[in-house]
This record gives structure tokens, C-alpha cells and sequence, in this order.
């Protein structure tokens, strides 16, 4: 592929990757949200399956093609079932409102952006360029687990860190061995599983999945 | 070099567009809204119609005004105009280059909502005091997305002036699709609904308190004011849109030293590519419901958000 | 001896004597005529010097040890013109300002305060040593005391704005002092051209930056140390509150150039990101406060400390992008921060008087009682427009020049030139943008509020218009802002070789051209001039078409929109505090307003509501968080240390004999 397509093309998709991930803190609609995981899992896809034709390297597309698979298809399924069988359908009051999370959001893009300068200085390519945006999802996902109530959005602000350190991955190395990948994808696959449960046990206990209600276990 | 000619041809291109075009524009979009639910619409004339009606009648001044409230309608209409004047909409040196960049833009913009919120405040009725407060409450938070957005289309250039962005960008087309582009273009679209008071800030259609901004710091004109203040709403976001469409869809347009049939042929273009953006714009206020004021913070929050990542990626992703 | 100097010598001689002629003959016009024509000398020694010519003297019998010494270069000719400047428009306005009834402003001393309150600021900027700066900067600070007490007789809350003045200006006294004595002993020399050749270790270089810095920016009124300004300036006489706020905050702003850019020659670039920090801090903060404030002249003090943290953005930005190595930029955004000054001087003049004016004919402060000037004032309402226009910085206002100037050299930051800077810029933009967004609103709501519409309290109902000498105080200031914001190359040369004076290495030419400001090296340009001449022609194009196609009918004077309820009375008016509202429910985590509703019950029944009372306020939240826990904690060490002093002579005695026998131990046992 041409170094004049692959650049513009790499930044979309790390774009579109990072629009996704801050997206997520704006919706209060958990159906939307979903949405917008499975938007971003399709960004990382196409970031890697990019990165795989521009090294020629048939093993980094299959990978690229698995990531698709299972982070814009198999994950959001198995959150929207959840989702339906919950019943819940909103955010409802985050512990941290929506115009200042999104300001947060903005200054820890900032921080991502310092952060990265050492990393990007060690080997100046394009796609070491964009580990900002993936190091921001990252951040942006912590900030989801730590302000937001519902199970649902732990789930993915879980999700978003982990989309994150894969899109780092692929962006430092260019590649993992396949094995690693298959190792840690399942493992994300098991926890959103282990997850599921819990959420199904909790409404069974507790009548909901706000997480502040867990405290009562404390006492 | 741009002779003077061409100049005063451009000038007098983009005002009459402008002038003339900007009620078309609302009544397309009003077709476009009556369509999609099923409505028959009243034409796309029906602005021009109103307008008439509007001009022919006799100027009305209520009790307790004075010339702030006589003079807000006329500065709204003349920074139209000059705005007009000084974006490049069909040739890539605006004609009034000299004028002013993006900046003296956005200032000239603000400065005709602060006349029309005098004028509301002027009255003295609840009405006129709520709308100016709601309107510049909401220009104030605009204003931070404004800038950054500004910034982030001039780190590439080195310029804020808008001939040099929009040349930039018609001479490389792949920058369009580029995420410092995206964002932008997102954080300025936002910006654009806010300013010009549609869907889902404020209800250019409604007459209701509670809900209305720019409807409700207006209510107590009537007749010519009136008029002038409809066509400057109009020809805000005409030239909104196309400073949109310039900016992040240059193609078409008329470079340096084009000739006459370069600018009328980018003069069509434009107003094809306004009225698709209108007829977006109008698509999208069908499936949309108005967010309550307080929600509207939000909005600008994420939009600010989207301008700043704009900047920070014209700065890391080169 | 050279013109600046015969100028700066004739201008202080009569400050002097307008100062006796006031005590001796307490007329108006006397201490006035003298403190117009120093401030017209002030201004022109202050343009000569800019222009080109230098002064300097060592006087060494004026004061013992010391002696004085004195140099204009253009970097305090700019401040000396800006203060002279301000000074006639105050000067002129204080004639009729002072002849208010019941005000008791021509009294002896308020007469002779006031030439040499402004002799004392002509003077700050023309010290070069550190003995005659700290001088002239307490002569400064005592006069503008006496100023601020001068109606202390008629309100109690006079005298505590005094307290706290008296004691802020005090405390960045002592820090100055401090600070600048460091530096005079690691330099072994206080004269300026001493300081300058001083080589210093870099630790000593930061404690007397980081100390200077303190004392300067408590005089700027920058965040966290602003508490005295919302405090003095409403409860100082107006034509005060304008010279304190257009000339003498401006003092802190040049003591930050002269001792951090001139002597200290730059420093690493923390420095002065601590300084763009403060800056943008105060900017939000102040016109966060000001723009939910319903007390005008309180709103406009806010506005100060708004102005003066975008100054400091503008010299912080400068001295980091020196330490970066970006010569042009530092040059340029340092011209923005100064022009910025030069701007805010003009405009910020006219609104004091302005609203001095206002409280002469009202009695009133609060906007909330006020309306319905427009047609019992006009001209203050014309002017009042004027100066509100040029605050909220939209053109064709003086503070959009300005700040264009200073956003064009924030957005030119290089990525390249490391992260700091490509983070830092891009918030400070940010930052800018939303006070000019928020001074939008504030302004807005000081004149549509205060001056539109129909009167909301029995004072503007009653109001006159002023006498013509303050209108004519005004009118100057008015005529000198729409003078800079149209043809802003007045101001800009004189800027330009300011700025010079503390980066000497600046290409020249940064900005130029007369009618269209060009940036060296870019395509950015504006036209301040052709801005206001294209609306001019908009406008008149767009009436005449309304007078050629619209009805040619006579204008009929109809009733208001009231519902069919009949007319509408002047509480049903929007206030200022009802129009701030939805900012301050959007800031309600910044400003932390304070609610509190009292319901009485009526005595038969519990469930009947007598009276509802709503009292609602938002306290100035670092004074709350900051202030109030330290002088808590130091009313409780004096009252635990309070039992130490009965009341006994005897006891009093003894404690100064057991100081002096616990000397003679140490003493003893040291030796």
C-alpha cells in the first residue's frame, strides 16, 4: 500500500478509535453506548487490519480480522443481551456530571498527549504518532470505572482500557506474537463473561446494578 | 494578482447569493422538515412571501423603547452583511481579505446577537430579558469551541487568515478526511447549530417560553424590524453553512486570479453545496427533540471536547 | 537636562503643587486644573520617552544612604503616558465629581490625595533603584489609602475595605521588599544597572522571582491574592476606583516585566508558566464573579482582575516563549499583553467614571435597582455603551485588537518546540476565549440591565444627567478607547519599543502596517479601521433599503406584549440576577452560590405560610476557602495569647526586663 494512503488512513482510523471512546462518556443511553463499543472495536480492527497490509504480514490481518470478530460483534451481543434482560436503559446519575466529564476527558487527553512525547521521540513513525489517542481511550476508560454507576458502564469502561492497551500494542510493536493476542482476547472474553454473571446475580440481589449499592455488603 | 474588477464581482457574487438566497434556503428547509412528516409544506418561496407581508407594514414602536431597541435589528442585518462580504464563499481570496480572519468573523457574528439581546433586554418584558440571557449564556459557553476550532484549522497552515485555510485544504484533498478535519468539522457544525438557534438547542419554530431563545428576544418586534431580523437569521446561517462548506468541502471553488465564468460555475456549486447541507441540517430536526436548556451545556462541553482533540491532533498526529 | 526630563520634573512639581493648593484652597477645580496638566506633562514625557528619548539622574542628597535615582526608558514611558492619560480623564471628571452633594469629596484631604496619588504612580515606573522604587511604591500605596477612606464617615463598609486594602498592599510591600532586597544583596549594588550585570546562583534567582512575584501580583489583583480589589474599589469615590483600576493595578503588571524580563533577563520557563497560570486562573475567576455580581462598580473591579490575568497570560507566554527560544513570538505576545494594558486603561476609565456617575445621580450601586437611564441619562448612556463595548472585546472595540493580537501568538505555538508548551497554549486559548465569551455576557447585562428599559428602584427614576466637566472626563476616555480601536498603530510603535526594552533581541516590524495590522512572517491580517468602515456602510446600506422597500409609514408607539393582563410594572423586569442565572447554574461547582430560604409561619397554623423570605448570594470562594481559615487561625493565636496582657503595668515592664536579661544570657553564654 502507498505511504500516501496508509498515513491519512491510519489517522482516521485512530480517530475514529478515539471519537469512539469519548463518545461513550456523552450517551446516558446504554443501548448507545454499546453501540459506540462495537463502533470503536471495528476502528481497532480496521487500524490493525491496516497496519497488517502495510507490513504485508497476513498473520497481523488475521489477528486484525479476529479483534473485529470478537470486539465489534461477539462482545457487543453479549452486552446487548444483557442489556435486554436487564431492562435498564440509562445512565442515570454519574457520579461525575456529563459537561465536566467530558471536560475531564479533554485535559486527560492533554496528559495523554505529555505522557506519550518519550514513547513517540524512541521511534518517530506514524503509527507510534497516534499512541496519544490510544493511551486518552485508555485514561478516558479508568475515568468510565470510576464515575459511572451502572454495571453495564463498568463493563465497558473495562473494555475501553482494554481496546486500548491492544490499539498501544499494535501501535509501539507493530504486532504481537498471535498466541499472546489469542491469550489476552480470551481472557477478555472470559472476565465480560464473569461479569455477565455477577450483573445477573446482583439484579437477582439487589434489584439493580447501581454499584454504589454493593457498600451494603460492607456493612 | 487580484485585480480590482474581480473584486467588486466577487463582492457583489456573494452578497447577492447571500441577500437573495439565504430566505430560499430557510424555505427549503421548512419544505424539506414538511415532507418528511408528511406535511404538503408551503413552497420555498413562502420566506420571500412572509418577508413582503413583513416590510409592508407599519412600523411599530412599543412603550418604553428607545434606540438601542431601534438599532439592534439593523447592526444584526449590516454584520451579516459584512461577514458576507468577507468570507471567502465562491473564490479562495475572499474579496475583503484585508478585513479580517476567522476571528474578526466569529467577533462580527457575536456582535450581532449582542445587539439583538440589547434590543430584547430594551423592552423591559420578561420575555425580551429571558432570551438575552438564554442567548448569551449560550454564546458564552460557543465561544471556547469557536477558538479552538480555529486553532486547530490553523496549526496546519500557519494562518487564521480564511483564504489561506480554504486554498490549503482545495489543494489537498486527502486533509478532509483527516481526524484534525473530522473533529473540526464536528466541533464547528455544533457550533453552528448553536448560533444560528435550531434544533435540538433552541426551536426556531416555537412560540413557547419555556422553551424558545432567539424567538423570545425578538417577540416584541413587528413590521420591518421584524423583517430585517428574520432575513438576518436567515442569512446567518446561510452564510454559516457555506463558510462550512468552504471551509471543509472547498471543491469548486474559484482560486486566485480565476476569471468570471470560474466564479459564477463556483457560485452554483455553492449553493448546491449549501442547500445539501440544509437539507441535512433539516433531515436531521425531524428525528430530533429539543434538549433542555440545561442539557445544552453538555452539548457545547462535547463539542468543546471535540475541538481541542482537533488541536491535539494537529499536533501529535502531525 | 532633556525634554523627558524637564517633562517628568515639571509633572511631579505639579502634583506638589495642585497637592498644597488643594489643602490650602479646597476648591475643586484647583487640585483638578494642577492634576490635568501633571497628568498631561506625565503622558507627554511618558510619548517623548517611547518616541526615543532617554532620561536618567542620580540625585544623591534628595534621601540619605540612598540617594535617588531615576531613568525613563519606553518601557516606563508606556506606563507613565498610560497613567498620565488616565489621570486627565480623571482629573477633568473629579471637578464636578467632587462638587456632590453630601459626598464630602472636596475636602482638604481627598484634594491633596488625589495629585499626589498620581504623582506617586508617575513616579513607580521612573525608579531605578530598588530604594527609590520601594519609595515611590509606598507613597503609591498610602495615598491610594487615604483615597480609599475618604467617604469612610458615611459607610461602615468603607472602613473595612480599607482594612483589607491596607493590609494586602502591605503584605506585597513586604514581599517586594523582600525580594528585591535579596536581589540587591547577591548583586552588591540596588541600582538597576547594577541588578542588570548581577550574576546570581539560579536558586537565588528563583526565591527573589517567586517573592517579587507575590508582592507584584497582589498590587495586579491576580488570584489568590485579588480579595482587596471587589472590596475597595465599590467602596472608594469613583473617580478613585478609575485611577486605582486603569493606572495602579497596571503597577503590578510592570514591576513582573521590569524585575522578571528586564533585571532578572528571563528565567527556565516554569517561571513563567507559573505566571500564564496565575493569569488564566484570575481571568476566568474574575469574570466568573463579575458576571454573576449585581453590584456595578463591584462587576467592574471583577473585570480588572479578569484584564489583568489576561495581561499576565500575555507576559507569561512571553517570558516562556524567550525561555523556548522563539524570539518573534515572545516579542509579540508580549506587545499583545502591553497593548492589552494600554486598552484596558482606556476603557476601564470610562466605565468607573461612568458608573461613578450613575451612583452620583442613582445613589445606587446595585444594578438590580437601576434601569431606565437611557432616557434620563443619555450621554453617560452613550458613553457607558462605548466602554461596555470595548470591555467585551468585539469589534469594533479597543480589547479585540488586543486580544486578536495575543491569541495570534498563542496559536502559533510550535509542536515541535516541546510538550509544555504545545499543552500548556492550547488551554490558555481555551481559557481566553471563555472570558471573552463570559465578558460578552457580563457587559451585556451591566448595560441592558443597568441603562435599558424602565427604572426598577425610586433612585433611577429620580436620576439627572451629569455635569458637563464629567461628562467631558468621560467623553476624553471614550474618544481616546474608540481611537485606539480603530487606528490601534497609534499605540503600537510605542508598544512595540516597550516590548524592546525587555527582549532587545526582537526582529523588528512584529506588527505593522497603519490601517491593516500585518504579522511579520504570516498571512494573518486585521483591519480594525476597515471593520468599523464596512459596518459603517452595512448599516447605512441596510437602513436605506428598509427606507426604500419598507412601509413609508409613520412609527406607531404600541403597548408591550403583557399577556392582555394590562400594563406591565417594573418588577416584572428581567434583573441582572435573573439574567446571570443560567451561567451561574451552569458554574454552580466553580462559584458554589449560597441559597437560603426562610419560611414564617403564620401563628394559627403551622401549614399557612406568612411570609417566605429568599436570600441567595455567591461568596467570593477563594476568600471563603483561603482567607477565612487564616484569619481564623490568627484570631485564635491572639485570643490564646491574649492572657499575656492583663492589663498591668507592671507585668508589661517585666516582660521587657526579662527580654533584656534573656539577651544579656544569650549573650554571656554565646560569647
Amino acid at each position: 500500500m502507498s505511504e500516501g494512503l496508509y498515513v491519512p488512513l491510519l489517522d482516521l482510523g485512530c480517530g475514529a478509535f478515539l471519537l469512539a471512546g469519548v463518545l461513550v462518556l456523552w450517551r446516558r443511553d446504554l443501548m448507545a453506548i454499546v453501540g459506540l463499543f462495537a463502533l470503536q472495536g471495528m476502528a481497532l480492527a480496521a487500524v490493525v487490519v491496516l497496519l497488517g497490509v502495510h507490513q504485508a504480514d497476513a498473520e497481523l490481518i488475521a489477528v486484525g480480522v479476529g479483534v473485529g470478530v470478537l470486539r465489534a460483534g461477539l462482545l457487543p451481543y453479549l452486552m446487548r443481551r444483557a442489556l435486554a434482560a436487564s431492562g435498564e436503559g440509562r445512565e442515570t446519575q454519574p457520579l461525575v456530571n456529563v459537561a465536566t466529564s467530558l471536560l475531564v476527558a479533554a485535559a486527560l487527553a492533554m496528559l495523554a498527549y505529555a505522557v506519550a512525547q518519550p514513547l513517540i521521540r524512541l521511534s518517530p513513525t506514524p503509527a507510534t504518532q497516534a499512541v496519544p489517542v490510544a493511551l486518552t481511550v485508555l485514561l478516558v476508560g479508568f475515568f468510565v470505572l470510576v464515575t459511572r454507576r451502572r454495571a453495564l458502564s463498568q463493563v465497558v469502561g473495562f473494555l475501553l482500557i482494554d481496546n486500548a492497551i491492544t490499539a498501544t500494542a499494535f501501535l509501539t510493536t507493530s504486532g504481537v506474537p498471535l498466541v499472546v493476542e489469542l491469550g489476552v482476547s480470551l481472557d477478555v472474553l472470559l472476565a465480560a463473561l464473569v461479569l455477565q454473571v455477577l450483573t445477573t446475580r446482583m439484579r437477582a440481589a439487589f434489584g439493580g446494578t447501581d454499584l454504589d449499592e454493593l457498600r451494603e455488603l460492607h456493612d | 494578482m487580484i485585480t480590482p474588477v474581480q473584486v467588486a464581482v466577487q463582492i457583489t457574487v456573494q452578497i447577492v447569493l447571500v441577500v437573495a438566497g439565504a430566505p430560499l434556503l430557510t424555505g427549503m428547509m421548512r419544505q424539506v422538515r414538511a415532507r418528511l412528516e408528511g406535511r404538503a409544506g408551503a413552497g420555498v418561496l413562502q420566506p420571500w412571501r412572509d418577508l413582503r407581508k413583513l416590510a409592508r407594514k407599519e412600523p411599530i414602536t412599543p412603550q418604553g423603547t428607545g434606540w438601542v431597541f431601534r438599532l439592534a435589528p439593523l447592526v444584526a442585518a449590516a454584520t451579516v452583511l459584512v461577514v458576507a462580504a468577507v468570507v471567502p464563499l465562491t473564490g479562495t481570496t475572499s474579496p475583503l481579505a484585508g478585513v479580517g480572519d476567522l476571528f474578526a468573523v466569529v467577533a462580527l457574528l457575536a456582535l450581532g446577537s449582542v445587539a439583538l439581546a440589547l434590543g430584547g433586554l430594551d423592552t423591559g418584558t420578561a420575555f425580551g430579558g429571558m432570551g438575552a440571557s438564554r442567548e448569551m449564556t449560550v454564546l458564552a459557553l460557543v465561544e471556547p469551541t469557536i477558538l479552538m476550532s480555529i486553532f486547530a484549522l490553523s496549526v496546519r497552515v500557519g494562518s487564521t487568515n480564511l483564504g489561506a485555510i480554504v486554498t490549503r485544504t482545495a489543494e489537498d484533498p486527502l486533509d478532509v478526511v483527516s481526524p484534525v478535519s473530522l473533529f473540526a468539522a464536528a466541533a464547528l457544525a455544533i457550533v453552528t447549530i448553536a448560533e444560528t438557534g435550531r434544533i435540538p438547542m433552541d426551536n426556531p419554530a416555537t412560540h413557547l417560553e419555556l422553551t424558545m431563545i432567539h424567538e423570545a428576544m425578538v417577540l416584541e418586534y413587528a413590521g420591518p424590524d421584524l423583517a430585517l431580523i428574520e432575513w438576518a437569521s436567515a442569512a446567518r446561517l446561510g452564510v454559516l453553512l457555506g463558510l462550512l462548506a468552504s471551509l471543509f468541502a472547498p471543491w469548486g471553488i474559484a482560486g486566485v486570479g480565476a476569471g468570471l465564468a470560474a466564479v459564477a460555475l463556483a457560485a452554483l456549486i455553492l449553493v448546491i453545496k449549501v442547500a445539501v447541507l440544509g437539507a441535512l441540517l433539516a433531515a436531521g430536526e425531524v428525528f430530533m427533540a429539543k434538549l433542555r436548556l440545561f442539557r445544552v451545556p453538555e452539548l457545547l462541553a462535547g463539542s468543546f471536547l471535540m475541538a481541542l482533540l482537533a488541536v491535539s491532533a494537529s499536533f501529535f498526529l502531525g | 537636562m532633556s525634554l523627558v526630563g524637564w517633562l517628568f520634573a515639571a509633572a511631579l512639581a505639579l502634583c506638589a503643587l495642585a497637592a498644597i493648593g488643594g489643602l490650602v484652597w479646597p476648591r475643586s477645580w484647583v487640585a483638578g486644573a494642577g492634576t490635568v496638566a501633571a497628568g498631561l506633562a506625565a503622558a507627554t514625557a511618558g510619548v517623548a520617552s517611547v518616541v526615543g528619548s532617554r532620561w536618567s539622574a542620580w540625585l544623591p542628597d534628595v534621601l540619605p544612604l540612598a540617594g535617588v535615582r531615576l531613568s525613563i526608558d519606553p518601557l516606563a514611558g508606556l506606563f507613565m503616558a498610560v497613567t498620565g492619560g488616565v489621570s486627565v480623564c480623571v482629573a477633568v471628571y473629579g471637578i464636578g465629581y467632587a462638587r456632590t452633594p453630601g459626598h464630602r469629596l472636596d475636602s482638604r484631604g481627598v484634594q491633596a490625595a488625589v495629585p499626589l496619588f498620581v504623582g506617586a504612580m508617575v513616579l513607580v515606573p521612573a525608579a531605578a533603584s530598588v530604594s527609590t522604587l520601594l519609595l515611590a511604591w509606598e507613597l503609591m500605596a498610602l495615598t491610594s489609602l487615604l483615597l480609599v477612606l475618604a467617604e469612610h464617615r458615611r459607610r461602615a463598609e468603607v472602613g473595612r475595605a480599607g482594612l483589607w486594602y491596607a493590609v494586602m498592599t502591605h503584605l506585597g510591600f513586604a514581599a517586594i521588599l523582600a525580594g528585591l532586597a535579596l536581589f540587591a544583596a547577591g548583586a552588591a549594588g540596588e541600582s538597576f544597572d547594577q541588578l542588570r550585570a548581577a550574576e546570581l546562583p539560579p536558586g537565588l534567582r528563583n526565591a527573589v522571582f517567586v517573592v517579587t512575584l507575590a508582592g507584584f501580583t497582589s498590587k495586579a489583583g491576580i488570584v489568590p491574592l485579588h480579595v482587596w480589589l471587589p472590596r475597595a474599589h465599590p467602596e472608594a469615590p469613583s473617580h478613585v476606583s478609575a485611577l486605582m483600576s486603569a493606572a495602579m493595578v497596571n503597577m503590578g503588571c510592570y514591576g513582573i516585566v521590569r524585575v522578571g524580563l528586564d533585571l532578572l533577563g528571563g528565567g527556565p520557563a516554569w517561571w513563567w508558566l507559573v505566571v500564564l497560570a496565575a493569569g488564566a486562573l484570575s481571568a476566568l475567576y474574575g469574570i466568573l464573579q463579575a458576571v454573576v455580581t449585581s453590584d456595578l462598580k463591584r462587576l467592574l473591579a471583577y473585570s480588572t482582575t479578569e484584564n489583568m490575568g489576561l495581561v499576565l497570560v500575555g507576559v507569561g507566554a512571553a517570558g516562556f516563549f524567550a525561555a523556548s527560544r522563539a524570539p518573534a513570538l515572545a516579542g509579540l505576545a508580549l506587545t499583545a499583553a502591553l497593548l492589552h494594558v494600554v486598552n484596558h486603561a482606556g476603557f476601564k476609565t470610562l466605565l468607573f467614571l461612568a458608573a461613578g456617575s450613575v451612583l452620583r445621580a442613582t445613589g445606587a450601586r446595585d444594578l438590580d435597582a437601576l434601569g431606565g437611564l437611557r432616557a434620563r441619562m443619555p450621554h453617560t448612556t452613550v458613553l457607558f455603551a462605548i466602554g461596555a463595548l470595548c470591555a467585551s472585546a468585539l469589534p469594533p472595540g479597543n480589547a479585540f485588537v488586543s486580544e486578536w493580537l495575543l491569541l495570534q501568538s498563542l496559536i502559533r505555538v510550535s509542536p515541535l518546540s516541546g510538550v509544555a508548551g504545545a499543552v500548556t497554549m492550547p488551554l490558555a486559548v481555551a481559557v481566553i476565549a471563555l472570558s471573552a465569551g463570559l465578558a460578552v455576557a457580563t457587559f451585556v447585562k451591566a448595560f441592558g440591565v443597568g441603562f435599558l428599559a424602565r427604572p426598577r428602584g425610586v433612585g433611577a427614576e429620580r436620576a439627572t444627567e451629569s455635569p458637563p466637566s464629567m461628562l467631558a472626563g468621560m467623553g476624553l476616555a471614550a474618544v481616546a478607547c474608540l481611537a485606539l480601536a480603530v487606528v490601534p498603530a497609534l499605540a503600537l510603535p510605542a508598544v512595540g519599543s516597550a516590548a524592546a526594552v525587555a527582549f532587545p533581541q526582537t526582529p523588528p516590524g512584529l506588527v505593522s502596517g497603519a490601517v491593516t495590522l500585518a504579522l511579520a512572517g504570516v498571512r494573518g491580517v486585521l483591519s480594525p479601521l476597515l471593520i468599523a468602515g464596512s459596518l459603517v456602510v452595512a448599516l447605512v446600506a441596510v437602513l436605506g433599503t428598509v427606507r426604500l422597500l419598507a412601509a413609508r409609514r409613520a412609527r406607531r408607539v404600541a403597548r408591550l406584549w403583557d399577556c392582555g393582563a394590562g400594563p406591565m410594572s417594573a418588577r416584572m423586569e428581567y434583573t441582572a440576577t435573573s439574567f446571570a442565572e443560567p451561567l451561574q447554574r451552569v458554574f454552580d461547582d466553580v462559584l458554589a452560590p449560597e441559597t437560603d430560604v426562610d419560611v414564617t409561619p403564620a401563628r394559627e397554623s403551622a401549614y399557612l405560610v406568612e411570609r417566605v423570605a429568599f436570600h441567595a448570594r455567591v461568596p467570593d470562594r477563594v476568600e471563603r476557602r483561603l482567607y477565612a481559615p487564616l484569619l481564623a487561625a490568627v484570631d485564635g493565636v491572639g485570643r490564646s495569647v491574649r492572657g499575656l496582657a492583663n492589663g498591668s503595668v507592671h507585668r508589661y515592664l517585666a516582660y521587657g526586663f526579662y527580654a533584656l536579661i534573656g539577651m544579656l544570657v544569650v549573650l554571656a553564654v554565646l560569647r
